[in-house]
Parts: C-alpha cells; sequence; structure tokens
C-alpha cells in the first residue's frame, strides 16, 4: 500500500519531466536540430562529466535551501511566497558585513559571522508576514508576495546609495573580504557551501520525518481544525515554520554571496530567482526534502547544461527555459490519483474504442 | 409486485467484498428499512441504486425491467431519488430556489428571467399535495434542519421520483422532528411512493418500516416483516449476538461529595457578535455522569467548544479540583487532566488523511513515552496503537492505513481509546455515539460507565435523549443558551425533559 503510494508519487514528479523533454524535442526537430544530441549535450556534461557534476552541485546548492525553505511551509498549508525577498535580505546583508569586516580576522569566524546574519534577516524578515498572519489573520501569500517586491525596491535604493561600490562600473556593493569567501576545492567550481546546504537537508529531513515539529505540520497542513483542537498551537507553529523558512532562505542567500556573487548586484538572483526557481523545486519534489535534493540536483544540471549547449551546439540555451515552462505546466496536472490504477484507466480508454470500432463495423 | 429488485448485486473494492450477491426486493407502496451496523454495506447498496457506484456483478430491476443506472440523472430519470444525510443545499438561497435549481422555471422559452412567481406557486403546490410545512420564500439558513431535510425530499418529489432514499435521515433531528418527519414520510406512502430508509435505530425501524431488511458484512441476512419481529430480534441479527440494548447503569459506588468541575456564569459570544451561552454555571463530582441535554443548536455545541478551549469566554470561570483553568489552550486541558470527545469526529478528532498511529497519539504527543527531544518515538507510538486496537477491538483493514478507510463506529472507538488511556480524571464526551453502530454503542457506553466508577467525573453532551436519560446521574437542560432546569432521570421521564428543551418550564 505505503509502497503503491510512492510510487504514485514519484510517477507525478517524473512525468511532467518526461513530457516536457519530449515536446522539447519536438520544437527542436522543428528548428532543425537533433534533439537526442541536445540532450546528450544537456545532462552529459552536467550530471556524467566529474568537472560539470560538481559545477552542478556547486549550482544546487542554493536552490536545494530555497527548495526546502518552501517545502516546509507549504507541508502546513502556509504559502510562503516570500522566500526570494528573504534570500535577497539575507544575501545583501551578509554581502555588506562580509565587506566590512576586518581582513585579518579568523576566516571561519569571519563565514560565522556572514552566514549568521543572513540567517537572521532572512528569518526576521519571514516574521512579519507570520505575526500578520498568526495574529491578525491576514492572507500571508499576499503579504509574502507583495513584501518581495518591497524589499528589491529597498535593496536598490541602498546598494545604488549608502553601499554602493564606487570603484565598480555598475550599481553593486562592495565585493566582500577574502576570508569570507567561500574557496573552490580543486579545480571544481564546488564549494564548502555546499555541505552546508546538505547538513540543512539532513536537519530538515529529520525534522520534517521523525519530529514532533513535522508531526504537526503535517497534522496543520491536513487538517486545521483538528490541529488546534488537539492542542498544537496553530499560530505559535506558524511562526516557528516561518522563522525556519525564513532562515533557510537567508543561508541560500548568504551562502550563494560568498560562494558565487561576492557582491551585491541588480541581478544578483538571476532570472528567475533562486527564490522562485525554488517553489518549482519544491513542486517538484513534492514537498519531501529528499525530492527536494533531488530535484534541486536536476534544476541546476538544466542550468549549466543550458551553458554547455550554447558552447557546444547551435541550439539556443533558451529552449532550457522552455523545458521549465513545460514542467512548471505539467506539474500542474496531477497524471495520477492514488486509488485509481493507471490500468484501469487504460482499460475503461480501450473499452471505449473497442466499442466506437464495433459500431464502426456493423 | 416489487418495484425495485436486485439480484446477486456485488461489489468489491479490491480485495474487500463490500456486498456479497444481495438480494433485495422492495414492494411498491411500502416503507422498507435497511438496518446494519456501520461498514456492513448499505450505503455501498444505496450508492449502486443511486448510480453512484458501478456492480461488480449482479443485476438492478427496476418495475421488472433490467436497468443500468450509471449516474444520479439516470437515476431521477427512473424514478429513484436519495437524501443524503449531509444535506446539499445553497444557503443564501430560498426554499423554492433550491428545489428548483436546475430545473428553473423562466419566463418565456428562450428568456433569461426566471419567473419567480411561477416558481413560488409551483413549489407551494408541492408543498401542500404532500402536506409538508415549509414557506417556500424562507432562506435555508434561517430554517432549521428538520425543515431542510423537507427541503431536500421536496427537491427529489419534484422531479417525479416514486421510489425515495433515505439515507440516515434521523441522525441529525431532534425527537419532535423525527416525529413529524415519520408523519410525512406515512403521507407521501399514502400517496403511493415507495420509501427506502438507512438506518441503524432500530426504534424508528419498528416505529416506521412495513418491511425490514438486514445487512450484515456485505450480506443479507435477513428478510422480515416488522409486524412479526421485534427490536431485539433484530439486533441480534446485526451483529449476530445478543445485544443489552440499554446498558445496565448502576451506581457501584455512592457519588462522592467532592466537586471534581465546575463552571461559574460562563457567557460566550460567537462570530457574529451574537451571545450564544449566558450564565451557564454547573459542577460535576467525582464519580458521577453530568448529562446536558438539550435540542441541538440551544448552545451546546458552543458550550462544548469553549469547554475544550476552541472558544473563548467573555465571562465567567472553569474550574478542574478547584484550579482555575479557564481559556486554557486545548494542550493544557489536557494535561490538566481532562479527557475530549469531540462534536465532530473528522473536524476535531481525528485527521482522516493520516495514519492511524498518527492519529493515536494526537493531542498527547508531548508526553514523555511518545516525544523524546523533540523527535517522535515510533516504537512506542506502534505499540500503544496496537494496544488500542487490541483493548478496544477496533477492526482496522491495514494497520499502517488511514483513518479515513475506517468505518464510523471504529474511527470513534480511537478517540474513545485515546482519551480513555490518558488517565484524565475528567470526560467531557460530545455525541460520543453519533453515527455508530449498535455494537459499538453498546462498547462506548460501557466504558463510560466503567471510567465514572472509577470514580472520574463525565460531562456528557448529547442530542440523543436515551443515551442521557440511561448514562446520567443528574441532567440539565439547556434551552437558548441557558441551563432552564436540572433533573435526575429517575425521577422524571422523556415528556418532561421533552418540555423542558423546549423552554417550558412549570
Amino acid at each position: 500500500m505505503k509502497l503503491k503510494s510512492k510510487a504514485v508519487g514519484l510517477a507525478n514528479s517524473v512525468l511532467p519531466v518526461l513530457l516536457a523533454f519530449i515536446i522539447g524535442g519536438i520544437i527542436m526537430i522543428a528548428i532543425g536540430e537533433n534533439p537526442f544530441e541536445t540532450y546528450g549535450i544537456l545532462l552529459g556534461k552536467s550530471l556524467l562529466t566529474t568537472k560539470g557534476f560538481l559545477t552542478t552541485l556547486h549550482y544546487a546548492s542554493p536552490l536545494i535551501l530555497t527548495g526546502l525553505a518552501i517545502a516546509i511551509t507549504f507541508k502546513a498549508n502556509i504559502f510562503n511566497m516570500g522566500v526570494e525577498g528573504q534570500m535577497l535580505l539575507g544575501a545583501f546583508f551578509s554581502g555588506i558585513v562580509g565587506a566590512y569586516i576586518p581582513l585579518q580576522m579568523n576566516s571561519i569566524l569571519a563565514k560565522i559571522i556572514c552566514l549568521t546574519v543572513g540567517v537572521l534577516c532572512g528569518a526576521i524578515f519571514a516574521m512579519v508576514p507570520a505575526i500578520l498572519k498568526a495574529y491578525f489573520k491576514v492572507n500571508e501569500m499576499v503579504v509574502t508576495l507583495m513584501l518581495n517586491y518591497a524589499v528589491i525596491k529597498v535593496l536598490e535604493f541602498l546598494a545604488t546609495g549608502v553601499f554602493r561600490d564606487l570603484s565598480s562600473g555598475y550599481v553593486s556593493t562592495p565585493t566582500i573580504q577574502q576570508n569570507a569567501m567561500f574557496s573552490r576545492l580543486g579545480s571544481s567550481r564546488i564549494t564548502a557551501f555546499f555541505f552546508i546546504a546538505i547538513a540543512a537537508y539532513v536537519v530538515m529531513y529529520f525534522v520534517m520525518n521523525k519530529s514532533k515539529l513535522g508531526y504537526e505540520t503535517t497534522a496543520i497542513g491536513k487538517n486545521l481544525d483538528f490541529a488546534e483542537a488537539t492542542g498544537m498551537r496553530v499560530h505559535r507553529k506558524i511562526l516557528i515554520l516561518m522563522a525556519i523558512s525564513g532562515a533557510l532562505s537567508g543561508l541560500a542567500g548568504a551562502g550563494y554571496m560568498m560562494s558565487d556573487q561576492f557582491k551585491f548586484s541588480l541581478s544578483f538572483s538571476g532570472n528567475p530567482g533562486l527564490g522562485w526557481d525554488g517553489m518549482l523545486i519544491a513542486l517538484l519534489g513534492a514537498h519531501s526534502p529528499t525530492g527536494v535534493l533531488i530535484a534541486a540536483v536536476f534544476y541546476a544540471a538544466l542550468k549549466t547544461g543550458a551553458d554547455n549547449i550554447n558552447l557546444y551546439s547551435t541550439v539556443p540555451k533558451e529552449i532550457v527555459t522552455v523545458i521549465q515552462g513545460l514542467i512548471i505546466l505539467f506539474l500542474a496536472v496531477k497524471f495520477l490519483h492514488e486509488h485509481t490504477p493507471m490500468t484501469e484507466k487504460l482499460k475503461t480508454f480501450f473499452s471505449k474504442i473497442k466499442i466506437s470500432k464495433n459500431r464502426e463495423a456493423q | 409486485m416489487s418495484i425495485i429488485e436486485t439480484i446477486d448485486l456485488t461489489r468489491k473494492f479490491g480485495d474487500f467484498t463490500a456486498n456479497d450477491a444481495v438480494n433485495l426486493s422492495v414492494e411498491k407502496q411500502e416503507i422498507k428499512c435497511i438496518v446494519g451496523e456501520n461498514g456492513a454495506g448499505k450505503s455501498t447498496l444505496m450508492n449502486m441504486l443511486y448510480g453512484l457506484l458501478k456492480p461488480t456483478s449482479g443485476k438492478i430491476l427496476i418495475r421488472n425491467q433490467e436497468t443500468v443506472i450509471n449516474s444520479p440523472v439516470q437515476a431521477i430519470a427512473n424514478g429513484l431519488g436519495m437524501v443524503h444525510q449531509h444535506f446539499k443545499l445553497v444557503h443564501s438561497l430560498t426554499v423554492y430556489e433550491n428545489i428548483l435549481l436546475g430545473t428553473e422555471i423562466k419566463k418565456s422559452k428562450n428568456s433569461l428571467f426566471i419567473d419567480n412567481k411561477k416558481e413560488i406557486e409551483e413549489v407551494r403546490k408541492l408543498i401542500e399535495k404532500y402536506k409538508f410545512e415549509l414557506n417556500p420564500t424562507d432562506k435555508i439558513e434561517d430554517i432549521s434542519v428538520g425543515c431542510r431535510q423537507r427541503v431536500e425530499i421536496l427537491k427529489m418529489l419534484y422531479r417525479d421520483v416514486d421510489i425515495l432514499i433515505l439515507d440516515e435521515p434521523t441522525a441529525v433531528l431532534t425527537p419532535q422532528e423525527v416525529d413529524d418527519l415519520f408523519v410525512n414520510l406515512r403521507e407521501l406512502r399514502s400517496q403511493g411512493k415507495t420509501i427506502i430508509v438507512i438506518t441503524h435505530k432500530l426504534r424508528e425501524v419498528m416505529e416506521l418500516s412495513d418491511s425490514v431488511t438486514v445487512i450484515k458484512q456485505g450480506k443479507v441476512v435477513g428478510n422480515l416483516l416488522t409486524r412479526d419481529t421485534s427490536e431485539s430480534e433484530l439486533a441480534q441479527l446485526m451483529v449476530g449476538r445478543d445485544v443489552v440494548l440499554t446498558v445496565k447503569n448502576t451506581q457501584k459506588s455512592d457519588v462522592s461529595d467532592e466537586i471534581a468541575y465546575k463552571t461559574e456564569n460562563i457567557c460566550t459570544i460567537n462570530d457574529y457578535g451574537k451571545e450564544v451561552l449566558h450564565n451557564i454555571s454547573f459542577s460535576v463530582r467525582k464519580g458521577e455522569i453530568l448529562g446536558v441535554a438539550g435540542v441541538e443548536g440551544n448552545g451546546q455545541s458552543e458550550l462544548v467548544k469553549v469547554l475544550t478551549g476552541i472558544m473563548k469566554t467573555t465571562n465567567g470561570k472553569v474550574y478542574i479540583e478547584g484550579k482555575d483553568i479557564t481559556d486554557e489552550w486545548p494542550d493544557e486541558l489536557r494535561k490538566d487532566g481532562i479527557g475530549i470527545i469531540p462534536e465532530d469526529r473528522y473536524a476535531q478528532g481525528l485527521c482522516e488523511t493520516m495514519s492511524i498511529s498518527d492519529n493515536c497519539i494526537a493531542g498527547y504527543h508531548n508526553d514523555k513515552n511518545i516525544c523524546k527531544g523533540g523527535f517522535l518515538h515510533r516504537k512506542n507510538i506502534n505499540a500503544l496503537r496496537d494496544k488500542f486496537i487490541r483493548d478496544f477491538d477496533i477492526r482496522v483493514g491495514s494497520i499502517d492505513g488511514n483513518v479515513g478507510q475506517l468505518s464510523g463506529g471504529n474511527a470513534q472507538k480511537i478517540i474513545i481509546a485515546r482519551e480513555f488511556e490518558s488517565h484524565s480524571k475528567l470526560l467531557i464526551a460530545c455525541q460520543p455515539t453519533r453515527g455508530v453502530d449498535i455494537g459499538s454503542i453498546e462498547f462506548i457506553h460501557k466504558q463510560i460507565l466503567e471510567y465514572r466508577d472509577r470514580g472520574n467525573a463525565v460531562l456528557l453532551i448529547s442530542s440523543e435523549l436515551s443515551e442521557i436519560m440511561s448514562l446520567s446521574t443528574r441532567v440539565v437542560v439547556m434551552y437558548k443558551g441557558e441551563i432552564v432546569d436540572e433533573v435526575i432521570p429517575r425521577d422524571t421521564n422523556t415528556t418532561a425533559i421533552g418540555l423542558l428543551m423546549a423552554g417550558i418550564k412549570n
């Protein structure tokens, strides 16, 4: 029984990806390219070569964290759409602190300070919608979504004014100090930040599957009345879950700052931002920590693969954006339902065909 | 001549046979009751007749013609209508609008506008024809549950059905409303309608029906004429053993004078600012059961909500053993030794989409045995679940399955097990046997009495007057948010309490 529902869940995540790839392939044929070759480059270079795989893991690190940030709140039916904003805020202030810490500070201490600043910024900022939701019943979806734009504008103001690095040719904050940077391991792109992300995954795995908080989260998500009546203090849990979500978002931002960008520019998070990508990843991973981990790596592989397509083939790299869009589209469709076996559906489908054929024959 | 007949009707869900070769035959113009325990397969059978489920094998004959019913629309076209236990009405619309929903009468054939006058006229005629008491222009949200049920019945009658299926029609009604319903149903019978009633209240079967079919574990175990049978025979057929219809309530120990639980002048307002509880004061002593009787909607639900920490008081105090627990959170109340059987089992008591074991710990998941350092102790939880299943005879299909797969009685037993095994001192039991089968009712009643005999206090809130009368030591009657009187069951009778419930005090 459990195995079956797991298989259905897996199929519901894998099918959209497959369909997106098939339609992406058709588009490539239409523009006169070989889809197999392109997909070979796309996935082969980002997953099957050591260097490419490590690059993929590097890009996956912040995505794992934003994915987890969204998964934990969605599991409780709380919709934190503000992961992007919380992530940016964490990134910005960890970057500022990283730029102004003394160079002679112990490098581990420097990193811990920067990460902590990022985590705190994300968590505290997430408290705004959480308090409004828990104590004033304000819809958290609207507040979190709108606060993203507020935070983006505030950071733009700070980056172009107070914290602008005047020596830089474009709008950005000063580069963080050497001792706050995560250095690459060997010749690959991967840094210690990846292991921090993995550690966060392990913690979240236990929190969501084995802990009391995880149990209460599931109950709140599935039946609010029940959770309230059995004494789970839902308003308090909303604060805790939003704080965790914000902290993970802030950690994602700070880590990305210290391992990849090193300064805050207006295109820090890319397009769509890491927070938005996290939403897709959480959906693809069915809000389970392990699902999020796998989905984040897959998604990062598409990102690195896009660059390789540009380098090694004539297919425009935008094809990857098309595929991402298609995945989102197909994810919205639940192909399999736990209680209606596919075989039965197919049977009824074929029996209908048979009947209509028989009629034609008559 | 039978108007509806099933021949070897079978329905399987995977390996589980819900209906096993059921042969049912209903005569024209009779009231047929179908009785059976929860999960016996009554609903499955009716859903097949009404086109909601497809039979795995077997035939359905309507007026001696083999008929395949694929949807409720087809069922209605065949003259077969169903009134569900939970009404499907639009609350903001009026009675006549609900009855004509989907078949509105328009001003002219291609007009966009509805001819309200004609609609009201039609519905009024219908109401008069069947001698129902109803005002077609009342809004559903303003009328009582009994009236709403009449609307549901009229909805079917308007569509010209001559066979009516009613699923547990009395579950939501007050004693007076039940009487009204029976009058209505008899009137319908006299006008040529055939009525099938699904129920497990045997007293009503005896009072209402012409014939009875008893179903047990998916099989028909008895086809009887009502005049040839008795309540106890039916009960025996249903459960396959002798059941004590009313549990023996012998108070072993004398009630001590020690007050276990006390409320003083509780008041509260609902979401609309209306005062729904006014100066409720009562006390429960150790070793006694205090019953709260009343017609539903007179503040009992709100009282339970206030006492279980879901609603806040605006005034008044609640004490357990002298400790002030006014407006405490549900988890604090449980810590203070209060067991709670909530009114709506699937809203406040259980989570249908979570596993049995997860439901077994709900409310007590902070206990040292269950939660260590923030992490759940799965082994202990599963042991607890197995103990519950064994001790309380909970029948589960799959031990790892969800609570939603259990029948009403077994689901209720999970709550009972959870709240009884928590070593509480006071039990707040709200509608503890609503919608559960006879076997489970007997079991639950016994458990409550044993609990009391251990020197604990029980606050019993129920709309089932017989339950209140047979279990309680003392009874308070609620009317319009106030306690109108207190009586002792031994010294009074149902009629007297019925009058109090209607707010008439001599």
